[in-house]
Parts: C-alpha cells; structure tokens; sequence
C-alpha cells in the first residue's frame, strides 16, 4: 500500500505544470547591440563572430523599431517614434505616420508600442505606451520551436567552403560551366529515331558535319569568340574584335576564307544529307577602305604574306540560308569581305552576318500589315509616267533623312542618311560654314541635295502593306517653299510633317498615312567681306501627327415596340 | 472489484482521443497551409501522432480489459505505455514546430485524463493485488 502511494505520487510529480509559457521566439535572428531589450547572452555573441560576416542584423526591439525614422539626427515630421525629436518638436506635429509598432499579429501575446498625440494637451505633446497586445483567436500561436518560421531567412554568403555546394544548389543553365549538349562528339547521346523525322526548328542551332555553324560574335568583351552557332531563322549580325599581326596571319584560321565554308551543313538535324556552303561572292577592301568587287568568285582565296602585308584575311561573312517550309536547308551562300593588313596592325574588327530566305519567295519588305507598325521604315518611291510605283529594293533607303555626324560639318558629311521610321519624329543637323568665296547658286544645289539626299521620293505608301501597282494607296509628298522675298535664297531646314490617322476597328486601329508635307525653309544669304566666314546651322526633321478624330462608337437604335391592335379590336364601338 | 470509475474514465478518454486527433491533425495541415512548414519539421510530427495514437489504442485496450478480468499484469502494461503517451502529449504541448492556443488546450485536457487515469490505475492495481 505505502509502495502503491509512493507510486501514486512519484506520478503525479511527472504531470508537468500547465502554464501559458511566454512567447519566447523573438521573430528573427538574435538580435545584436541595437536591441535594448535583455542583454544579448554572451554565447550568440561568440557564435557570430564564428560565423562568416552575413547581413546586418534586424531590430526586433518594438520598442526601438521606427519606419518613419529616415533622416539621421534630424526629426522628422509626424514621426511619433523618431528619437531624434525633442518635445517642442512633437508640439507641432499634427498626426503620428505611425501609430502602432507591433511584431507579427498571429503571435498570442506579444508587445506592441504605441505612439499618439494628446492634442487636449497644451502644448500638444505625444504619448508612447507599450503594452501587451493580445490576439483573441484561439489559433494564435502560443510558441513556435522552429526560429526561421516567421520572418525572412537571410541567405547565406558564399565563402571558399561552401561554394561549390552553393553553386550545385542555385546555379542553373546560366551559372554552371559548360553544358554537355555542346559535345556533338558522343554518339551514345541519343539513338536516332529513324521512324520520327528531325528538322530544324525556330532557334535551333545549325549542325555541320563537325559541330555547329559557327558566327564569331563578342562574348563580354569585344574579342571574337568562336562558339556561338548561328540559330535556325534568326537573321543576326555581329561585329567582335580579333587579334591578329602580320607575322601569324597564316596560323590563325579564322582569318581564312576554309575556316568559314569548310564544314558542311547538315540539311536536317542528325542525318546524312549534306549542303556545301558556296562562295557568292568576294569584295576586296583595300588597306585605305576602298572595296572591289571581285569577278571569279570560285577561286579560294588564302592569307598570304606579300610585301610586308598579310593579304586575304577575312574581314566580314555574309552568309544566306535559303530553307523550306518543311524545314530543312537547301542551299547555303557566303560572300565575304577580304581586305589586308600591315605591319602596326595588332588586332582586326570582323563583322558577320546570317539571314534566311524561304525558297520559292520573294521577300518583300512590308513595314505593317496593315497599319503600319511603330519603328519600320515609311515606304516611299517614285512614280514615272503612265506606270506604277517604283521603290528602291533596300527598304531602310526609301524615305531618308540627313543623318548627324560626330564633325558636324555640312560640307564633310559624306551623304549619311538614316531611314524615317515610323513613330519616331526625328531631328538632325549639321553646320555649314559660309565663306565670302561662295557662290549662291551652287551652295543651293549643295544644300537641297544634302537636305533631300540623293533620291528623294515622291510619293509615300499610305498603309504598311501598299502594292507598287495600287498607286492610288499612295500618298504623293507636298512640298512647300517658305522663302523671303530677296535675291539669293539658300535652304536651311527641311521639316518633314507626316499625318497619320488611326483607321479601322476601335479594337485594333491600324495605322494609316494620310499627308506628308516637306518644308523647306530658306534665308538669305548676306554677302560677306571677304576673308569672313560666318556658321550657319542647318536642319531637317521629321514629325509624326496624329490626326485621327476621335472615335465615336455607333450603338443600334432603341429597340421599339412595335405593337398595334387588331383591326377589329373595339368592334362593337368601332 | 473492477474500478467503475476507471472503466468510465477509458470509454470517455477514448471518445476524447478520437476527437483530439481528428482536431490535431487538422490544425497541422492549417499550419502547413498558413504558416512555413518544412518537411524536416512536418515529417517528425505527423509520425509522432501516429504513433500516439496506435499508443493510445493499446493503452485503452489493456487498461479496459485488465480492469474487467480484474488482472494486474495488463492494467500495468497500459500504465506503463501511459508514461510514454504523457511524454508525446508532452512534445505536442511544448516541443512541437508550431503551438497553437487550441493545441495547449486539448494537451491540457488530455494530460489531465491521463493524470486521473494513472491514480485510479495504480489504486486498481493495488486492489487487486491484494
């Protein structure tokens, strides 16, 4: 009996004591010096000197914690809880930003500050109470064991240990080191589905007999890097840098017209059909820049060293895939560009390029369709007698506008153009600079040839899409002369207006060409004495307005009534 | 004689289980849902309810039976598995990932269960031992 009591209590002794315990997880980390709270114990202090230096530490503190606190060791204005505000400053606040600091709400007890204004008061003087807020919910959390619940984890900062662990972690495609798909060299990659035809696909990389058609393009740097294949339909240019000097201008092969058409391309992705690439054509740029264009152009030409110059060395490829619609590859074209280099030379800047036709088209340029779209080229031509219109091939040179150059000299401005595109008003310039020797009439000639350059056209295409034989889709060019009335009158801006107007659906309103007026502005030239010379500014412009009206959408008519009596309705009356 | 008011405590202490593991899984899959619940700290969890409850079966089952065959030797085995359902009540009312009010509640009950039931067992057992 007395061993069964003895039992009896040691049990009861075992029932721990039900007590709501304290919240004890502040929400974050252990909080360092900037909490005023309990001091922090000394372990966690050692621990975080172990630790490798990580983020700044939270303030957990409620009672510390200010958002509105911005500027340092000045009072901000409404913040209640800004330390750096003396009592004659809260006087003249008028509200608090921010009337209660608290921790996470979902926690059962936990403290809260809160900061008012006694506006009674006189003068008005602000109030700070901390108080133990309670969350009535019988879900609140009492205690949670597992620290990193409630509040942002903060990552951890890569040292030499953890690195590769890290980099095994998080790094994907963009962060690792080479993939292996890049090794056509494994032929256990994938059996070959004899039954499933490949083709190439949009974006998909070009596969020669070797590995992958290759389009040097700068990676990082300006320095030409050899592994970047050239995708399936993506018409792309680049222009990278490579070193080079006469004395290795044999040795490196990416200066050598072989480098470039050697391996074959495969026709469709993992099979046996070849196209050889062919030489379309070859221009010769001299060491001065001057470019020929070569007649035979099956002759392969190699880097030879003649006379202190390395000749032959390829300066740009060009190269034309024309595929079908079944995509596969049919026939692939290369012109290139060979100029020389001399004895300073230490590096050369190669530029390439790749653009697909579909076999069977003719691509023609279409600037929208049928609106035109924001950022093509307006389409323009001419139109002789009796015939439709005629445009130039090259559809960034239909409609042009003088282009600035880096010396703004009129006169040295070498004919640059820059195409308009639509939705981009333009402004450019130069200056010309007149001397007493010129002449007017010739100094007019100069300018309007290089105001209108070189083919300025006549009539503009009124949508995206306009045939050359529908002329009357096209909008002809008004020119407007503003002169004063004087002896010699010389051009000095262009201002080129195109008003376009929205046309179609409210959904989807296409954009449509409507009047484009050229104005050339002239002034008069002052014969200067001689031995003057004076500067003036020249400029053209190009602006686009829209002058579409406001849309009115049409509603239907109310639906009327439509009832009428039977003929016989009132029959004994009527 | 068996112990009235033991047998009366088991059959209420098994409705009560009943309910508190239905309530306790629930508010694990709510705290799953609401708040950050890793697997490392829900796997731990879940297998100790399981396990409560298989404990807690057998310990109704041995209890109910040694008190009505009046035996002393499975009313001892069910005190015995009680110490170790105490200590799961325990875990659940203080160690576990998340403690909400309502899971202090029902700990709090059922811990007082067993304290009730532990004192009439050990009387039991002295009664039928002598």
């Amino acid at each position: 009996m007395a061993v069964a009591l003895r039992l009896g209590a040691l049990l009861l002794f075992l029932l721990p004591p039900v007590r709501a315990a304290e919240p004890s997880a502040e929400p974050a980390p252990e909080p360092m010096a900037s909490a005023a709270g309990p001091a922090a114990p000394p372990e966690t202090r050692a621990a975080t000197r172990a630790r490798p230096r990580s983020g700044p530490a939270p303030v957990t503190d409620v009672a510390k914690l200010c958002v509105c606190d911005l500027l340092v060791a000045q009072c901000d204005v409404n913040c209640c809880c800004d330390p750096d505000c003396s009592a004659a400053d809260f006087s003249l606040f008028t509200t608090c930003s921010v009337p209660v600091v608290t921790g996470d709400s979902r926690f059962c007890s936990q403290k809260a500050a809160i900061y008012s204004l006694d506006v009674e008061a006189n003068p008005p003087e602000r109030i700070f109470k901390l108080i133990d807020q309670v969350n009535p919910s019988v879900f609140c959390i009492h205690t949670t064991n597992y620290k990193q619940a409630l509040s942002f984890s903060s990552p951890e900062m890569p040292t030499s240990e953890n690195f590769d662990q890290l980099l095994k972690q998080f790094g994907s495609a963009s962060f690792s080191a080479e993939p292996d798909s890049w090794n056509m060299n494994t032929d256990a990659q994938n059996p070959s589905d004899t039954n499933e035809t490949y083709r190439y696909k949009y974006g998909v990389p070009i596969q020669t007999v070797d590995a992958f058609l290759r389009l040097p393009s700068p990676v990082v740097s300006s320095w030409c890097s050899d592994a970047n294949p050239a995708g399936f339909l993506l018409n792309q240019a680049t222009k990278c840098i490579r070193s080079l000097s006469v004395e290795k201008c044999g040795n490196i092969e990416a200066v050598s017209m072989l480098f470039y058409i050697n391996s074959s391309i495969l026709a469709v992705p993992e099979s046996n059909q070849v196209v050889n690439i062919t030489v379309h054509s070859i221009v010769v740029q001299s060491l001065n820049g001057m470019r020929t264009l070569l007649n035979g152009s099956d002759v392969l030409r190699l880097p030879m060293i003649l006379d202190e110059l390395c000749i032959n060395i390829v300066l740009g490829v060009s190269y034309h895939i024309t595929y079908t619609d079944a995509g596969e590859i049919i026939e692939a074209a290369a012109s290139f560009v060979l100029g020389a280099i001399n004895k300073e030379a230490r590096s050369i800047q190669q530029s390439f390029e790749i653009s697909f036709t579909q076999v069977n088209t003719k691509p023609v340029p279409l600037s929208g369709n049928p609106g035109y779209v924001v950022g093509l080229p307006v389409r323009a031509g001419f139109r002789p007698q009796g015939s439709g219109i005629i445009q130039s091939t090259n559809k960034y040179s239909q409609l042009t506008i003088l282009q600035s150059t880096s010396n703004q000299d009129c006169l040295a401005a070498q004919g640059a153009r820059t195409p308009i595109l639509f939705g981009y008003n333009m402004i450019s310039g130069c200056k010309l600079r007149i001397t007493a020797a010129m002449k007017c009439q010739p100094l007019t000639q100069t300018l309007l040839d290089l105001l209108k350059g070189q083919s300025f056209p006549e009539f503009v295409a009124s949508f995206g899409n306009s045939q050359a034989q529908d002329v009357l889709d096209w909008v002809p060019i008004t020119h407007l002369h503003i002169s004063e009335q004087s002896s010699c009158q010389i051009p000095v801006s262009l201002e080129m207006e195109v008003k376009w107007t929205k046309y179609g659906s409210l959904v989807n309103p296409q954009a449509r060409i409507v009047n484009v007026t050229a104005t050339i502005t002239t002034t008069t030239l002052k014969q200067l004495p001689s031995g003057r010379e004076r500067t003036i500014p020249i400029t053209s412009s190009v602006v686009f307005t829209d002058i579409s009206s406001p849309a009115e959408p049409g509603y239907k008519a109310w639906p009327t009534i439509n009832a009428k009596l039977p003929f016989d309705f009132f029959f004994p009356f009527v | 004689l068996s112990s009235v008011p033991l047998q009366i405590l088991f059959y209420v202490n098994g409705i009560y289980y009943i309910f508190y593991f239905l309530a306790t899984l629930a508010m694990i899959v709510y705290k799953s849902q609401v708040f950050s619940y890793p697997d490392d700290f829900l796997a731990p969890d879940l297998t100790l309810l399981f396990i409560m409850a298989i404990l807690e079966v057998l310990r109704l089952y041995l209890g109910s039976k040694g008190n009505l065959t009046e035996e002393e030797a499975p009313l001892g085995l069910s005190l015995v598995i009680t110490v170790g359902s105490v200590i799961l009540s325990v875990y659940f009312l203080v160690w576990q990932t998340y403690v909400l009010k309502a899971d202090v509640i029902i700990n709090a009950v059922l811990l007082f269960t067993y304290g009730l039931e532990s004192v009439l067992q050990v009387i039991a057992i002295a009664a039928f031992v002598s």
